[in-house]
């Protein structure tokens, strides 16, 4: 069989319990060789199960996950695979070189394929610099050099941007584009839905284990929401959501965000219904409300 | 699914030499924790030279029931004491921190066996355990001369070290399970009072006689009988045998604790 052709990743009827819970249940997805695909979904959706299942950490229950048509269960098959995990945990008595020399080794290539991924990872600076004195930034590069040093056929990046300033959110980016392009199949994770809609070829949502929506960024957020109507309301988000054309509402230091299809009918009924409305905003829907009018309840608390 | 499985091609020609250079990296590392931030190892290093210096200037003139020069045999004793508290305590410890900041799971998602990674904390915790009696024994060298021969000196630390190896196993039990703070705390918990019972620090015969009664199931009291036949001659078939029971018990409680490893 033509290695070429098999897909990065595959992911086929998957369902997994943690006892009762159930964490997936019937997800199909793939990642074809060269292609970046996206995974977004709220916490507890399922997306650390999935990677989970696909760095063969986890054992598949029911269905099936292949990586390049391997078992990720396997050492051989994990030869194909770069994973940057949410928490790597680098012993503070190393340095950056030792560390990729290490994830080197073990992925079965000869330690002197580290300076090419340190160089890669733009990083070749940081060599003798032990972990312990590493910012966030720059541990997350380390961790992309691990990634690459093996030359991956699939990459698994698990919420691989957290604490990146723009600038190196663009670099990492970029690097990770560039391994698309020479053949290697990604799949991320992320909360910033601007940067999986940026970067991905093709956005996944997961909510409650489930695959709800699958398609380009563009073409996600075409079938939802066309207007978000943000303001500075004084009634509460709640009675906001029930108005007509709300699909859902978010609230962020005092201001309401609203999903809306028909954005003119709620606008009247929310002047109507708040005299002192202030700061009143229409714009496109970003993938960010879209992803909540999919998965969210009705009303959420934005954090950030 | 065979053509599929073809597809998966191991691309290092010799899998075993792979398997040697990740042993080789693990064992780097595992030297280099210790070597870059000491304090980990401090007290398992300091504290049975400082006690043995204490303790050989308080009876370092006695006369030794057995005949033997009292320094010597304070040498296999507390040369058990060290090197039991390294081997214990050092891969224990450091599988349950990496079990705790993720590093474990880094190798576990790598194309590495986790084997390796254990085994590599055993052997890289061997040199400091080898440091420890190294230092017992130029302590020894100063207060009371060359009480050994070199021979006699080889044999006792391939005692010590191959028999410091069920504890290593016990070690590593508790880490495969506990956080590295609660792994600390249990197995310092067990071996202090182990310690004592077994006549490491202050010899037996000057402890009350139920103490003694304890010793004869205690490990340690084995080995370090086990370490003074070297010097004495004395039959050890018995300690052997109680060492080997030990790395039975302590190896299948390793086993059991690994496969059930939360990583």
């Amino acid at each position: 069989m033509d290695t070429g052709s098999e897909p990065a990743l595959l992911v086929s009827s998957v369902e997994h319990r943690y006892g009762a819970v159930v964490a997936l249940s019937g997800v199909d997805l793939h990642v074809a060789p060269g292609e970046c695909v996206a995974l977004l979904g709220p916490n507890g959706a399922g997306k650390t199960t999935l990677i989970g299942l696909a760095t063969g950490l986890l054992a598949v229950q029911v269905g099936r996950v292949a990586v390049v048509g391997g078992d990720p269960r396997r050492a051989t098959t994990r030869r194909r695979l770069g994973v940057v995990q949410q928490q790597m945990g680098f012993p503070r008595t190393l340095t950056v070189a030792e560390l990729v020399r290490g994830a080197a080794v073990r992925a079965g290539r000869p330690a002197t394929a580290a300076l090419p991924a340190l160089v890669e990872a733009g990083i070749a600076d940081l060599g003798s610099r032990r972990s312990a004195k590493l910012s966030g930034g720059q541990r997350q590069r380390v961790a992309l050099a691990m990634a690459l040093v093996g030359d991956p056929d699939l990459l698994l990046l698990d919420e691989p941007t957290v604490g990146l300033d723009v600038t190196a959110r663009r670099a990492f980016w970029q690097t990770i584009a560039a391994r698309r392009d020479a053949g290697a199949g990604v799949l991320l994770t992320t909360h910033v839905v601007e940067e999986a809609a940026a970067v991905a070829d093709r956005v996944i949502v997961l909510h409650e284990g489930q695959v709800v929506a699958a398609g380009s960024p563009s073409e996600l957020t075409a079938m939802l929401p066309d207007r978000t109507v943000s303001a500075r309301s004084t009634i509460d988000a709640a009675a906001v959501a029930a108005l007509p054309g709300a699909l859902s509402v978010t609230s962020d230091g005092g201001r309401l965000q609203v999903s809306a299809v028909a954005p003119e009918a709620l606008l009247r009924h929310w002047l109507d219904a708040d005299p002192w409305l202030a700061d009143l905003r229409v714009e496109g829907a970003t993938l960010e409300q879209a992803l909540v009018s999919l998965t969210g309840p009705i009303h959420q608390e934005v954090s950030a | 699914m065979t053509a599929v499985d073809s597809a998966v091609v191991p691309r290092t020609t010799d899998e075993r030499s792979g398997t040697a250079a990740v042993l080789r990296v693990e064992i780097a590392e595992g030297l280099r924790a210790v070597l870059r931030e000491p304090a980990a190892l401090f007290f398992s290093v300091v504290m049975p030279v400082m006690f043995f210096s204490i303790f050989a200037a308080l009876f370092g003139d006695a006369p030794s029931p057995s005949g033997m020069s009292t320094a010597a045999s304070m040498l296999a004793t507390f040369g058990t004491f060290g090197v039991v508290s390294v081997m214990l305590l050092n891969p224990g410890i450091s599988v349950a921190t990496d079990r705790e900041t993720g590093w474990l799971r880094v190798k576990k998602v790598s194309a590495a066996p986790v084997w390796a990674t254990i085994a590599g904390k055993v052997i890289a915790s061997l040199p400091y355990a080898l440091a420890v009696i190294s230092a017992l024994t130029f302590v020894t060298l100063l207060v009371a001369g060359p009480v050994i021969s070199v021979g006699t000196w080889l044999r006792l630390v391939v005692v010590l070290l191959v028999g410091a190896l069920p504890f290593a196993c016990l070690g590593l039990a508790v880490g495969f399970v506990a956080s590295a703070n609660a792994t600390t705390a249990f197995l310092n918990a067990i071996l202090f009072p182990m310690v004592i019972a077994s006549g490491l620090w202050m010899p037996l015969e000057i402890l009350p006689g139920w103490v003694r009664g304890i010793a004869q199931f205690l490990p340690t009291y084995h080995l370090a009988q086990l370490a003074l036949a070297q010097l004495t001659g004395a039959p050890a078939a018995g300690h052997v045998l109680a060492l080997l029971v030990t790395a039975g018990v302590t190896g299948a409680i390793a086993a059991f604790t690994y496969r059930n490893l939360r990583i």
